[in-house]
């Protein structure tokens, strides 16, 4: 009743309603449901459509295990990138397939160079056999102005008592220790094995004071670091899904010797956006390399749950196996492919963790990271080590993403050098100090607040 | 190793290399060998590998052979090293093959042979692209083309006969 006189009204007087004749009744509720691609149909619509509620399923996961789960739930075979690996020039493509930049040298931030400043006045006054305390006097008034901020904070770095941590711990293993003779290929286990560990555990024990990160730290022995990601696109070659368009898979199965893991993220080395290089750009599949694949679970792993308060990633050490000796290069006339290991071994290993921690902060390939996640490594055989830095700024690999990605990862590296020449007769002969020091500044490095 | 019977000309059989063919004459005998002493004998291998185009692309420093059924990669290596000064970084070998579907007439199946493909990565950072054995010559179209009219013009000057007979054919007369 009350319409039909309302409507009565509206008929014979147009002017009655204060509303602006020139504006658009407002539209009613739509009637009918949003027009969008089929979800099941066999057209690229609905390829699009179904990829886009998979997104949207990862965006909206509650939590980062659902997340994990999600991301990695479609099984399909994938190559296996070993970063302990015999290929030839391996560190070229796996610079292709992590989108990484190669520096050579260390990053400027790394700090060794401030304690190398007082470390050559330590070493003629240790010759001069005058005590560690008389030397911290004799020293702080003609340090560099990089230490005089630290040497303000704490105490000087004692250069005599690392090295003797280090030789005690070579001795011991090498020297001291009554051990049968190593069984077949199993050089690696016996010696420099034990000798990383004992050195890493009694190094970050001695410089817990120096570096409250590290006392809050966690030190894994053996861990596992799974990751895995997708880059580029081939067609599938054999089988039922032959002709389809797919993107590659790889996946990504360390496992360091030993790994320190720190509640708070180290500071980055440069701006996020920074370009220090050219990524390499392979033409061929990665099976050339020669990479295979198989199929298991796409596991994403930086060596503890989710849960666990030290989710950042500090440093990985890994010991190179009776494989990929020195000698058998040597023997087999490749000697350039001896640095090839380590640096292919120091990216990969280094990509699959900081990767694998920004996963742990929910970042993925559709959301790329906001901040750089940075992580060392050390690389050795017992006798040579090797440095890496690394700056993840990007995850975004995959064939869309990468398009408007112009972020590149970087990874800074150094040739691997001598620690000692020989164990002779209960002492260690040519103790190389500048390793020990890079390793120490290595362990020391933290967050500026600390 | 096995030694072949007493018959003149037969050669011992090594079991990795190849044969080697002693003179017919009196059978001639090397020395023992013994680790350390001097090396006498001389092997040839009577293996052949073949350099093949790649069906798919290959890496720069990746070459492609087809090679005997026998050899292994540690022959590859040596062969190429010795024989040809090739420095070799690491060899890959995989058997192909060959099928067996096809028939004859008879119905009976004809096989393919297989054969071992070996993928010869090179060293010192040498690289080795297939070259193109078909080059296309750019003026092909003309050359031929021309040969081609003569050889017709010819043709038809000697089929027309006897220009004296006014294109009166052969057959007519007495």
């Amino acid at each position: 009743m009350a319409a039909s006189r309302g409507w009565r009204l509206l008929w014979h007087g147009r002017c009655w309603f204060s509303q602006d004749p020139a504006a658009p009744p407002p539209s009613p509720a739509p009637l009918y449901p949003p027009i969008v691609a089929s979800h099941t149909a066999k057209s690229k619509a609905a390829k699009r459509r179904r990829l886009e509620y998979f997104y949207q399923q990862v965006h909206e996961a509650a939590t980062i295990e659902e997340k994990l789960r999600l991301y990695g739930k479609l099984q399909r075979p994938k190559y296996m990138v070993y970063p302990q690996t015999f290929a030839l020039n391996a560190d070229r493509w796996y610079r292709s397939f992590t989108k990484t930049v190669f520096v050579p040298g260390l990053p400027p931030a790394v700090p060794p160079a401030a304690a190398t400043a007082s470390e050559p006045r330590a070493l003629e006054a240790l010759e001069q056999g005058v005590a560690a305390a008389g030397d911290a006097e004799a020293l702080q008034p003609g340090a560099a102005t990089a230490t005089e901020a630290a040497a303000e904070a704490e105490p000087e770095l004692d250069l005599g008592a690392l090295r003797d941590l280090a030789c005690d711990a070579l001795l011991q293993e090498s020297f001291y220790q009554n051990k049968k003779r190593p069984f077949l290929y199993r050089d690696q286990d016996h010696t420099p094995a034990p000798f990383l560990t004992q050195l890493v555990s009694s190094l970050a024990a001695f410089l817990c004071k120096r570096n409250p990160l590290l006392a809050a730290s966690s030190l894994d022995l053996n861990p596992e670091v799974n990751y895995y990601w997708h880059h580029g696109e081939e067609v599938v070659v054999h089988g039922h899904r032959k002709g389809r368009v797919d993107p590659v898979r790889f996946q990504i199965d360390d496992k360091p010797h030993l790994q320190i893991r720190v509640p708070k993220q180290l500071p980055e080395f440069v701006p996020l956006d920074s370009d220090l290089g050219d990524v390499p750009v392979v033409d061929h599949k990665p099976s050339k390399l020669p990479l295979f694949k198989q199929q298991y679970e796409n596991k994403v792993f930086i060596g503890s749950k989710v849960a666990d308060p030290c989710c950042y990633g500090h440093t990985q050490f890994h010991l190179i196996p009776d494989k990929l000796k020195r000698q058998k290069f040597i023997i087999a006339n490749l000697e350039d492919q001896i640095e090839v290991v380590y640096r292919a071994n120091g990216i990969a290993s280094l990509f699959a963790w900081t990767a694998a921690q920004a996963m742990y902060q929910g970042f993925w390939s559709e959301a790329d990271v906001t901040r750089p996640f940075v992580s060392q490594a050390v690389v050795t055989d017992g006798k040579y080590f090797a440095f890496f830095c690394y700056q993840l700024n990007t995850l975004a690999l995959t064939v869309e993403t990468i398009q408007k990605n112009s972020r590149k990862n970087i990874c800074w590296g150094t040739d691997s050098k001598l620690l000692y020449d020989v164990v002779e007769d209960g002492s260690v002969k040519g103790f190389n100090d500048e390793v020990l020091l890079q390793l120490v500044g290595f362990l020391l490095n933290r967050p500026k607040e600390l | 190793m096995a030694r072949d019977g007493g018959e003149e000309g037969r050669g011992w059989r090594c079991s990795d290399a190849g044969w080697l063919l002693i003179g017919t004459s009196s059978p001639f005998r090397y020395p023992l060998f013994q680790l350390g002493g001097p090396q006498l004998r001389i092997f040839r291998p009577n293996f052949f590998m073949l350099a093949v185009r790649p069906g798919v692309p290959q890496p720069e420093d990746t070459v492609q052979f087809r090679v005997s059924m026998e050899m292994t990669k540690v022959d590859i290596k040596n062969y190429l090293e010795k024989i040809y000064n090739v420095p070799v970084a690491a060899v890959r070998t995989r058997i192909q093959y060959g099928a067996n579907n096809k028939r004859d007439h008879k119905n009976r199946r004809v096989k393919k042979p297989d054969y071992k493909v070996a993928y010869v990565q090179l060293g010192q950072g040498k690289t080795f692209q297939f070259p193109n054995l078909f080059p296309e010559k750019e003026d092909s179209e003309t050359e031929p083309f021309d040969d081609f009219r003569k050889f017709m013009e010819k043709e038809q000057e000697s089929q027309k006969g006897d220009p004296r007979r006014g294109g009166v054919p052969d057959w007519f007369g007495l």
